[in-house]
């Protein structure tokens, strides 16, 4: 644990969020942050892309696959039930929030892959494949709830297919699930041109990436004005049950370590960038500073700092290593 | 000298995930066309925002810019007037001086 947090990931992390609540000058420009993120992905996706090439379609793979889908349609119905009932959140907001509570955080998975893999448990490259197929249906079921309980919940204005286009084709899937593919397709030979760009500098952008991400989620939770106590304390629960739910089946479904790590890294993440982009479409109306200061400011850092060494533990311990 | 009419300029603050419904009703209403700015940021009832580019745009906001006969800005106005709560717009409207008024019907 301890070593984890003496992590340079971590540490620049905590340094943005410093700096953020010091009310330092500090600050990445968009742009940069946009682009590093878009490099995190294309070199996750590809990395993932590579590894199934070499193993092939294995029975370990759509036991992941299966278990990570079951799992991102049933989280945001439990969670839904818990931000009506412990989080007194009306049926809007507990819907829109539910969604980003079923999705997940490419963010976290990268950070949770690097971190694995320092600790000699790396997760298979088809952790990748599982990521994107999870990220888009807690955003249907999300909407269903809100279309169900919620009587604001109108139909958005304009082609319905703004939506459907925001949730399938948003730039976080297209660009994910594309460079695995391409690393699919190019495998180990053909990535090796391009391995000082993707594989030498990616812990480095990592490092300045969660630099960031430590300026903005601070930010949000100095700025969260409709943050409860309440939904705090769930901002903190959801990532701990959910985690572990993940690791205990990826567990049971014999995956190996570093895999069941990861599915527990991934059912306990938030969404921050393909849920609220496709929430504030569907359901203008639900309060988009809450739904950000819950899975940015709160359920990311907490992931970043405590949920992963305690997901991968878990792990390590269920298989009884 | 060059002659001017008067027209009249619509500017919706909007988030940047909504501004594909704004243009799409500004389209409907008769503009011709329309200007999508980018923020740095700032404050309301709602709190700060700020151009947030991590989180797929959904915190941050966009300046829509439209000019049109005063017959078109008041149909587009109409129709966001529903939208302005719920979607949270910030709708402005003036008169402006343009050269080629055809362009601007």
């Amino acid at each position: 644990m301890f070593d984890q947090l003496l992590s340079p990931v971590i540490l620049f992390f905590l340094l943005g969020a410093f700096a953020a609540f010091a009310r330092s000058d500090l600050a990445i420009p968009e742009a940069a942050a946009k682009a590093m993120a878009l490099y995190l992905m294309a070199a996750i996706g590809l990395k993932g892309g590579i590894q199934v090439a070499e193993n092939g379609v294995t029975a370990a793979f759509l036991a992941a696959a299966f278990i990570g889908v079951a799992l991102s349609c049933i989280i945001p119905l439990a969670a839904f039930a818990a931000l009506r009932g412990l989080g007194r959140l009306d049926a809007l907001n507990a819907a829109a929030v539910a969604a980003h509570y079923g999705s997940v955080s490419v963010v976290t998975f990268v950070a949770g892959s690097e971190a694995l893999e320092l600790a000699g448990m790396p997760a298979a490259g088809h952790m990748v494949a599982v990521l994107a197929l999870m990220e888009t249906p807690p955003i249907i079921v999300g909407l269903m709830l809100a279309r169900r309980f919620a009587a604001a919940a109108s139909a958005p204005p304009g082609p319905a297919g703004a939506f459907l286009h925001e949730t399938l084709l948003n730039g976080s899937v297209v660009l994910l699930s594309g460079s695995f593919l391409i690393g699919l397709a190019i495998g180990k030979q053909g990535f090796a041109p391009i391995a000082p760009v993707f594989d030498s500098a990616f812990r480095g952008v990592l490092c300045l990436f969660l630099l960031d991400m430590g300026l903005v989620a601070a930010r949000r939770l100095r700025e969260a004005r409709s943050l409860t106590l309440r939904l705090a304390v769930l901002a903190i629960a959801f990532p701990l049950v959910n985690g572990f739910i993940g690791v205990l089946l990826g567990a049971l479904a014999g995956l190996d370590q570093g895999s069941a790590a990861a599915l527990g890294i991934l059912a306990a993440s938030a969404s921050y960038i393909a849920a609220p982009a496709a929430m504030r479409v569907a359901l203008p109306q639900a309060d988009a500073g809450l739904y950000l200061a819950m899975s940015l400011a709160l359920t990311f850092p907490f992931n970043i700092i405590a949920g992963i060494p305690l997901y991968a533990g878990l792990a390590r311990w269920m298989s009884g290593a | 000298m060059i002659t001017t009419v008067t027209r009249r300029r619509v500017e919706v603050l909007v988030d940047a995930p909504l501004v594909r419904i704004v243009r799409d009703l500004a389209e409907k209403a008769g503009f011709k066309g329309h200007t999508v700015l980018p923020t740095l940021g700032g404050s309301g009832r709602g709190g700060s925002w700020s151009d947030d580019q991590v989180t797929g745009g959904a915190g941050a906001k966009v300046m829509f810019v439209a000019i049109a006969s005063r017959e078109t800005a008041d149909r587009f106005m109409d129709a966001l007037a529903p939208l302005l709560d719920s979607h949270g717009l910030i709708v402005a409207a003036f008169d402006v001086d343009v050269i080629r008024p055809q362009k601007f019907s």
